[in-house]
């Protein structure tokens, strides 16, 4: 019973109190962020990962777990009550669950977008742990070959389902594995690109990198947009649902729940696919496609349930091999590189405090999340009422706090500001910035495996087609980028970016 | 004129990584030295550049909005205010000043208001950062 007693040291992990509070924290302020409409999980986390350093590894990282899948949570409320998506994760919630709002059901979505998430976050739970011994298992006996071509995968398919276009992101991991580069060279003791500042030595901040573009060059984008007026005039009631309502959401929350536990596992899956998905699913096999849009009680459960169970699951690439499958879980990596662990298969074996204890406190979280979401639900819905003309100015003296605090170095704070200022010409030329954070956090490792492979080998690249791992591995990368030049691939797309927009 | 800026900037980069990495030993495919990685994928930006830059002559794009200069000047300049100030002269005024030069960037911003929920908001983050979690940094200028 391995599994068995895996997760009875998780749960004594995520039991102990103060990962109890640090998670409570996590899915607090995760669940702000998600309700917040300026402000999304990528800069609070990134935000946050400086005040990080003082604590124990397994704290720090239950509590950033915790973030993520409260903004998720938090998202879907103001999807359901103000038809706002928090996140990009809930934009199909706003559908049906908006109008189940205005029918006066609002309590009701609510409560079951609730038990969706909830009922998802406990299988993936088990999924999680289910796939991490054997993945991981394998993932041992990995070389720097397979090493590298799993990293090109892991890079490739995440540039795919992002959005945007596919050439302009891939230029943007390009962009990061450079600025990953900059720093001393391991190997030869050479400085690459640092310009003669003595900081850059040991690398540019990962943090101040990430905040600069998504916390500051997203001010200067959002500011040059009106602002909305958000009118929240719901009354709230009947916050149980009626058997009724439960007999028919559960079946879309089980097929909901699959869906998302899949596609979360793929890279590039994470938090946005998996809803979409979910909803087009339900439609398609609903007896009566022509209630979605009109507050079908599926419409609400199966993406609510996708939506968490892909967020979960996204996890596994991170914890088992060490491949982060979307932007938010390469600031993970960055938050274990920050704490001295070094990503890949072998944190199972030699940090299982700290993987099982986030697994167990996934439920953990899932589960105060239910509890102290419902009751609050007017708690947050006045956080909509908090300015943008307040808000902007204090998340901007948190990001030069943060970068400040880092290494107690101004250097970083300028760093922030010419990444803020790059950001927002990415902003203004419609090219997605999530995809450089892949390349920064995955560069190194990147570049090392490729130099260790290729000496192995004696410069011949052919090893990469040989060894039959890696060989399958980048079969794979060929084939998704065959697929996505495909005419009829490209203009679905298309579809798909344009609508979440 | 998206992609032709973006190409620009592209290209711009490779340059720079070239001259930046000029002294770097390159090495071969069998024992790579710290300029291989930098100058292979440098060459990849460059192409991506070129292709960008081209494409922007085929397929015109959309004419990109002038950028809202008051947020772009005002907010790079707030944090550059609290670079410049926060050794010098202490958390609390580095903070008020950059929250209050920040504020000024939007239209909605309300003088008495902002220069409030300013002193408020730098006060907690001396008590928190200072105080709470120990910052090495001075408080005032004094």
């Amino acid at each position: 019973m391995e599994l068995f007693d895996n997760l009875m040291l998780g749960f004594s992990t995520a039991l102990q109190w103060n990962n109890l509070l640090f998670c409570l924290l996590g899915v607090l302020i995760g669940t702000a962020i998600g309700v917040l409409p300026g402000i999304g999980p990528i800069p609070a986390i990134a935000l946050l990962l400086p005040f990080t350093f003082g604590m124990v590894p397994a704290t720090a990282f239950i509590m950033l777990a915790g973030i993520f899948y409260g903004a998720q949570y938090g998202g879907s409320t103001t999807a359901i009550l103000v038809n706002i998506p928090g996140e990009t994760s809930s934009v199909v919630t706003c559908l049906d669950g908006h109008q189940m709002a205005r029918q006066g059901r609002a309590g009701t979505a609510l409560a079951i977008a609730a038990i969706s998430s909830f009922f998802a976050g406990t299988v993936a739970t088990i999924v999680i742990a289910l796939l991490s011994t054997p993945l991981s298992k394998l993932a041992l006996r990995f070389t720097a070959v397979e090493f590298f071509s799993l990293m090109v995968l892991g890079l490739v398919a995440a540039v795919i389902l992002a959005h945007g276009s596919v050439l302009k992101s891939l230029a943007m991991v390009g962009l990061g594995l450079l600025i990953g580069v900059v720093g001393i060279d391991v190997n030869s003791g050479a400085a690459r690109m640092t310009f003669n500042i003595p900081e850059f030595a040991d690398g540019l901040g990962f943090v101040s990198v990430a905040m600069g573009f998504f916390g500051l060059a997203e001010i200067i984008s959002n500011l040059e947009k009106p602002s909305e007026r958000i009118i929240v005039s719901q009354k709230m009631k009947d916050l149980f649902p009626s058997m009724a309502d439960l007999k028919a959401s559960f079946p879309a929350m089980v097929r909901g729940t699959a869906i998302g536990s899949i596609l979360g596992v793929l890279p590039g899956g994470g938090a946005a696919l998996p809803p979409f998905t979910a909803y087009a699913v339900e439609k398609k096999i609903a007896k009566d496609p022509s209630r979605f849009g009109k507050g079908a009680i599926e419409g609400v459960a199966s993406p609510e349930a996708a939506n968490n169970a892909g967020a979960q699951t996204s996890f596994i690439p991170l914890l088992t091999l060490g491949i982060p499958s979307n932007a938010l879980m390469a600031l993970m990596i960055g938050a274990l590189m920050i704490q001295g662990i070094q990503p890949g298969p072998q944190i199972m074996t030699e940090q299982p405090e700290l993987v099982w204890g986030v697994i167990a406190s996934m439920w953990t979280g899932n589960l105060m999340l239910l509890v102290i979401n419902l009751p609050l639900v007017g708690v947050w819905v006045s956080l909509l009422k908090v300015p943008y003309r307040l808000l902007f100015p204090a998340i901007l003296l948190f990001c030069c706090i943060g970068a400040f605090g880092i290494n107690n170095s101004v250097v970083d704070v300028w760093l922030m500001l010419g990444c803020a200022v790059i950001g927002y010409f990415f902003n203004k030329v419609k090219v997605e910035t999530a995809p450089l954070l892949l390349g920064l956090v995955l560069g190194p490792q990147l570049e090392e495996n490729l130099r260790r492979a290729m000496l192995l080998s004696g410069g011949d690249a052919s090893v990469f087609f040989t060894r039959p791992i890696s060989a399958v591995l980048l079969g794979a990368v060929a084939i998704i980028l065959l697929v996505m030049m495909s005419p009829m691939v490209m203009r679905k797309r298309k579809e798909i970016v344009e609508s979440e927009e | 004129m998206e992609d032709l800026l973006f190409g620009l900037f592209l290209a711009a980069l490779a340059v720079m990584v070239f001259v930046a990495t000029r002294k770097l030993q390159v090495g071969s495919a069998a024992d790579m030295g710290p300029g291989y990685f930098p100058q292979a994928i440098a060459w990849g930006m460059l192409v991506f550049g070129v292709f960008f830059i081209g494409k922007s002559f085929v397929i015109p794009g959309e004419t990109i909005l002038p950028p809202h200069w008051r947020a772009l000047i005002l907010i790079p300049l707030a944090v550059g205010v609290f670079a410049v100030l926060v050794m010098p002269a202490g958390l609390g005024l580095a903070s008020f000043l950059a929250m209050v030069l920040a504020s000024l960037a939007s239209k909605e911003t309300r003088l008495l208001e902002v220069i409030i929920f300013s002193a408020a908001i730098s006060a907690a983050s001396v008590l928190l950062f200072v105080k709470a979690l120990a910052m090495p940094v001075p408080i005032f200028p004094w």
